[in-house]
């Protein structure tokens, strides 16, 4: 397995995957919608599954001694690499917004433990229309990817909108205190993240092994 | 000893069928698989590679059921499929390195033994390859994991006669020594009366005759016409054999 992420991350990932991965760091800008960062993760795999078909990645990885079930879970391995990065990765910077920029972010939700909890909801979402859908024919990336951005589009809008309302103003707050309270949607977004993958991994890779190359 | 066995292989599509498709390949021998565009090569090769999912059948491949032993009988195969570029932007160096961790008995000494043979540079990217380098890559990746089958799929389609001359020699030098054996797909006859030992025929889909070059050929001599004397040759018979009229 180590392997085909290898040849993943070497030969098959598009260099644009890992601009979008480093693309966390909009965290820092002071002020952005941050939910455009989760669209960007999106982005970057459909960006790279794009150019796996123009460089007949999966047929040449079929070639290898490995199964389509192998190939299956190394996408789905590259995909959860991408996006946990870049959530990690915009992490310090969303620290240091907090000790640089102590006005808030006035263009949407701040960069606190709720919206890494959406995220992570968002990108289950995406990954579990997109994936499942591209491994039903291994190539149709288009399509796939606009069943899975429109509700992670609005996914996102979701998140933005809610903390206008009042009673979900503590959804917005850096304060710690409510990012302790925070914390069940960041625990249950990386429950649903890790669900998601496992079942979005198995359908997938069942789909595949119909899929005549 | 068979390295292959492929027995009554089914594919279905839509308005194409694979049916019950059997032959067998020896050890250090030479087949080439001979059929009409669309006659089913490709889906033949593709049926035993798992890449498209057979219907039915069996491919025992060095003793092994193919389908249950897929990965273990991958590490000894090579396959080229010409036509089809891999990573026409990468280096073959880079190719090389990825593709090189997938075999435990990877030979790098060979490899650049190859590559020196070949011509090849490993700094140049695939698409700064010539049709013919790009199969020779294929082959010396292959040959670095001492496949011991290769499956090529027209390998010398859209080749000049001179490149195809020089593959065909370097096939028949790749199975001198009786280890390796080839079973290659192409439509271009002429190749194959130069390095085949054995001819699988397949038209519409089935597996019209299966046998050793020279009783191949004297099999399909009945096509002659009766004031014909000369041999018919792979092409005559292929095109006698194939010949439609059209109601126009």
């Amino acid at each position: 397995m180590f392997d085909l992420l290898y040849k993943e991350l070497r030969l098959a990932a598009h260099p644009q995957l890992f601009i979008f991965m480093c693309l966390g760091i909009l965290v820092i800008v002071p002020a952005y919608p941050y939910g455009m960062v989760f669209l960007f993760g999106c982005l970057g795999p459909f960006i790279t599954f794009t150019y796996g078909r123009e460089t007949n990645d999966i047929y040449y990885t079929a070639l290898l001694p490995v199964t389509k079930r192998d190939i299956v879970k190394s996408k789905c391995a590259l995909v959860v690499v991408a996006q946990i990065a870049q959530l990690l990765l915009s992490l310090p910077f969303a620290v240091l917004r907090l000790g640089l920029l102590s006005e808030g972010n006035p263009a949407g939700i701040e960069a606190n433990v709720a919206y890494y909890g959406f995220g992570l909801m968002i990108f289950t979402i995406f990954n579990a229309i997109f994936l499942t859908h591209f491994f039903k024919s291994g190539y149709k990336v288009g399509a796939a990817f606009v069943l899975a951005i429109i509700p992670a589009t609005l996914g996102v809008l979701a998140m933005e909108i809610i903390i206008h309302f009042p009673r979900f103003a503590w959804l917005d707050s850096v304060e710690p205190t409510m990012m302790v309270r925070q914390l069940p949607i960041l625990f249950f977004g990386l429950a649903a993240y890790v669900l998601g993958m496992v079942v979005t991994c198995q359908i997938s890779a069942r789909r595949f092994d119909q899929v005549d190359l | 000893m068979n390295v292959l066995s492929v027995d009554r292989l089914t594919k279905r599509y839509a308005n194409f069928a694979l049916e019950n498709v059997s032959f067998s390949l020896s050890k250090g021998r030479i087949m080439g698989l001979i059929g009409k565009n669309g006659a089913g090569k490709t889906t033949t090769l593709k049926s035993i590679l798992n890449l498209v999912t057979p219907d039915a059948g069996r491919v025992e491949m060095f003793g092994r059921d193919f389908m249950t032993n897929e990965k273990s009988c991958k590490q000894n195969i090579g396959v080229v499929f010409g036509g089809i570029d891999f990573y026409d932007h990468k280096r073959i160096s880079d190719i090389t390195a990825v593709t090189k961790r997938f075999y435990p008995n990877w030979d790098e000494e060979a490899y650049q033994k190859y590559l020196k043979a070949f011509d090849l540079i490993s700094s140049k990217r695939v698409k700064e390859l010539s049709s013919g380098m790009k199969v020779k890559y294929m082959l010396a990746l292959a040959l670095s994991h001492q496949a011991r089958l290769l499956i090529l799929d027209e390998p010398t389609s859209g080749l000049d006669p001179v490149s195809r001359d020089d593959l065909l020699s370097l096939f028949r030098q790749l199975v001198n020594g009786g280890e390796r054996s080839i079973l290659y797909s192409t439509h271009i006859t002429s190749d194959l009366e130069k390095c085949a030992d054995d001819i699988t025929y397949i038209k519409d889909g089935k597996l019209l005759k299966t046998a050793q070059t020279s009783a191949f050929i004297e099999a399909f001599q009945h096509l002659k016409a009766p004031n014909e004397k000369a041999q018919l040759s792979l092409e005559e018979i292929m095109i006698r054999t194939e010949r439609s009229t059209y109601d126009v």
